[in-house]
């Protein structure tokens, strides 16, 4: 069973949804560029190697809309898990959990259209106990299996060899979803409907609602005999930018104090 | 009769393809489904209404027959209890203002909407009536049969081909489906005009306090004389909390005179007249979309073996000057197709002759009676007299029938349209005439 998760949202660009739940307006709803990707990548994997391709939701009854898109395109089943619209990620996952078990792979988009934290792919492969390659912007199926190229901080690239079971999320980038085919958009697929398990519909009741403010960041007081030179020390202003980093080889103990000194050093954490 | 079996619903997809989701295509829809045809509605865009626009009222009387008490549940914004009509010139305006307050009231007259709210609550009726409606999908052209009907569509979507018994071609202004066919004679920009739309937004206290108006009353205004040297019109309708202004251009006079649309809108929302009533406004959006608008003149023919047109798509918008309804036409256009295709499939005809029913009937409503009794508006509306020299000789005659000039005393009215009918350069046999059009085309 190859699964791939997707996420009925509202596909209207307004940050306000980010902090206020609400369900979305059926004519705006639809999934992420992500999850389109993370959907024909199933359907590719399914063409290439067989088995079948098992859409899932997690959501209210109208989120059916999008299953009925995803069996046009060429999902083989779909499943609905009934919760209500902005159930946590942990319990999204934990639902979903409960559901794709057997799936040798399953795919996901990288992160959501309303959202987007991006953590309901890594509560899932915690749920389920198995390897997690998220933040994917290539998947090359090869004959020894998948290999995927994952996005690292500074531009940099990771190269993995997926070994499954698997959750998988990719970039809207990495796949146009195929067009479905008028037959299919006519025919009337079977949405499997289950409960959400030991899930609960509790949605996110946002304690104040404001928009994402970072944490200040609290740095040493700059060194310079002039006023210009302090604000170019803070600001590094007309020099080339200096890399953070260095590569060291330590214990995994010593490897966590040495970057726990490092935030500090550079005004992440106090 | 056409042959049997090439009506045979065994052998067909579906029993008709309505294309266009917009309001002659939802109550095509609506009638066919609940006549328990298999409709098949094609919807280009992503929901029905998202692809389209217009001025913004919308008056869904016919609807008596299709949705009762549609008033309880159609999106509105408001209910227009104020009409007014605007005659200007670069610095004055004259205004006739009515106000109804019984329209505010069930089963009111005419509403403020906006199309995706109002075109996806008409095809959501059609889809709890039965039809499938499919969206994201373009028509891309006509199938035939063997004897040369039409006998379906090809769509842009991979095994994209759809057969029925019947197409009703709903698919608005332009259409290539009719062209197609053959059903529209030689293109004329002239027939045609552009409407180009502002949405403004201001807060809805601000909105009720300039327009006079309270709780969910609307204002619709229709102006003449504020398009420049370009014949057209202009409005100006208010929702809840946003106003939408607007101009209709004529094609060929604007392309002449190279002038852009948004330029001339910009220039009568300086005109003092109408800058108070949007200072402070926020620009949210601005549409454009071609007006059928040359009415009977510019008429298709409606059908042909195995298809209907309906809607701008049969050039059934009304464009006549204080008169810009469209959407009751397409509504009303898109039901009686609906009625004759149930009729010629019962009779198992659907030929021009099997459809005729839908000529019929346009003929015995106001569809095409308001259309005939109209038919010479467009052009005197349009014309350079009335866009030009008209709005300039009524305001000046008002301009000098309100100045006190004392110690003169005050002319008499008759004088003064003498004298501004000359000054402004109107010959009199002119103002006869048109006087004259004017009573046939409206009276
Ligand atoms: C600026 C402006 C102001 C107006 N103001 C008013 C007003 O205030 N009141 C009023 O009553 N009327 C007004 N009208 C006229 C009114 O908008 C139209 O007469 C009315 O919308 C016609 O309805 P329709 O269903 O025939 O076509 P449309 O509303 O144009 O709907 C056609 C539908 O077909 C779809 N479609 C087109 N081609 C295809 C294809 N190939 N495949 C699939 N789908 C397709 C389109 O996406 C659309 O949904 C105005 C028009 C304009 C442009």
């Amino acid at each position: 069973m190859i699964a791939v998760c997707l996420k009925w949202v509202d596909r209207r660009p307004d940050p306000a949804r980010a902090i206020v739940v609400a369900e979305p307006d059926e004519r705006f709803a639809g999934v992420s560029a992500a999850d389109q990707a993370a959907l024909e990548w199933a359907l590719r994997q399914r063409d290439r190697v067989g088995g079948e391709v098992v859409a899932l939701t997690v959501g209210p009854s109208a989120a059916e809309a999008i299953l009925r898109d995803a069996s046009a395109a060429g999902a083989d089943r779909a499943i609905r898990i009934d919760l209500a619209f902005g159930a946590p990620s942990r319990t999204v996952a934990t639902a979903l959990a409960g559901v794709v078990g057997e799936a040798s792979t399953i795919w996901c988009g990288d992160y959501s259209f309303d959202r987007g934290t991006g953590s309901v792919p890594a509560f899932l492969a915690h749920d389920l106990g198995v390897a997690q390659a998220l933040g994917l912007v290539a998947v090359e199926f090869t004959d020894a299996g998948i290999v995927a190229l994952r996005r690292l901080d500074g531009g940099r690239r990771e190269r993995l060899s997926i070994t499954r079971p698997a959750v998988l999320s990719v970039e809207g980038s990495t796949a146009l979803l195929r067009r479905a085919s008028l037959r299919n958009l006519l025919a009337s697929p079977i949405i499997e409907r289950v409960g959400a398990g030991g899930g609960h519909a509790d949605a996110l009741h946002p304690v104040e609602a404001r928009p994402y403010r970072p944490r200040p960041r609290v740095l040493p007081a700059p060194a310079g005999a002039t006023a210009l030179d302090r604000v170019r020390s803070l600001t590094a202003a007309g020099s080339a930018t200096a890399a953070h980093g260095e590569t060291v080889t330590l214990e995994p103990a010593a490897a966590a104090d040495r970057i726990l000194a490092a935030l500090v050093e550079w005004g992440y954490i106090p | 009769m056409r042959d049997a079996g090439a009506l045979d619903p065994a052998t067909l997809d579906a029993d008709v393809i309505v294309v266009g989701a917009g309001p002659a295509g939802s109550c095509a829809a609506i009638v066919l489904a609940r006549a328990g045809k298999r409709v098949v509605l094609i919807e280009r865009g992503p929901f029905p209404g998202s692809k389209n626009m217009y001025g913004g009222v919308v008056y869904p009387r016919i609807l008596d027959q299709l949705i009762p008490n549609w008033w309880l549940e159609a999106p509105v914004q408001r209910w227009v209890t104020r009409r007014s009509t605007m005659i200007m010139t670069d610095d004055k305006a004259l205004t006739v203002d009515f106000r109804c307050e019984a329209w505010g009231k069930p089963p009111h007259n005419g509403a403020t909407a906006f199309r995706p709210d109002f075109d996806a609550w008409l095809a959501d009726k059609a889809v709890v009536a039965g039809a499938r409606l499919i969206c994201s999908t373009t028509v891309t052209g006509l199938l035939h049969n063997e004897a040369g009907a039409v006998s379906g569509v090809t769509t842009d979507r991979p095994d994209g081909d759809l057969t029925a018994a019947v197409v009703i071609a709903c698919d608005g202004v332009n259409s290539f489906l009719a062209k197609q066919e053959g059903l529209y004679g030689e293109f004329d920009a002239a027939n045609y005009t552009l409407g180009v739309k502002e949405t403004l937004a201001l807060p809805k206290e601000t909105i009720d306090e300039r327009f006079g108006v309270r709780g969910t009353d609307g204002v619709d205004i229709e102006i003449v004389g504020c398009t420049g040297g370009v014949n057209g019109g202009g409005f100006i309708y208010t929702n809840l909390d946003t106003i939408a202004v607007g101009l209709v251009l004529k094609l060929p006079k604007l392309a002449a005179q190279k002038q852009r649309p948004e330029e001339l809108i910009a220039t009568m929302k300086r005109h003092p007249a109408i800058a108070p009533l949007v200072e402070g406004a926020e620009l949210k959006e601005y549409s454009a979309h071609l007006i059928p608008e040359a009415g009977i003149s510019m008429l298709p023919t409606l059908s042909g073996n195995g298809m209907l047109l309906a809607g701008d798509a049969a050039a059934l918008c009304l464009a006549a000057g204080i008169w810009l309804e469209g959407v009751n036409f397409a509504m009303a256009s898109g039901m009686y197709a609906g009625e004759a295709v149930v009729e010629a499939l019962r009779a198992q005809d659907v030929t021009v002759s099997g459809l005729a029913g839908y000529q019929r009937r346009l003929e015995a409503t106001f569809v095409l009676k308001d259309h005939r009794k109209l038919k010479r508006a467009p052009e005197l509306v349009l014309s350079d007299r009335v866009q030009h020299l008209y709005p300039e000789f009524v305001t000046s005659v008002a301009e000098r029938m309100f100045r006190v000039d004392n110690p003169a005393p005050k002319p008499g009215v008759r004088r003064i349209i003498a004298q501004e009918r000359k000054r402004v350069g109107i010959r009199r046999r002119d103002l006869a005439a048109d006087g004259v059009a004017g009573l046939r085309s409206f009276g």
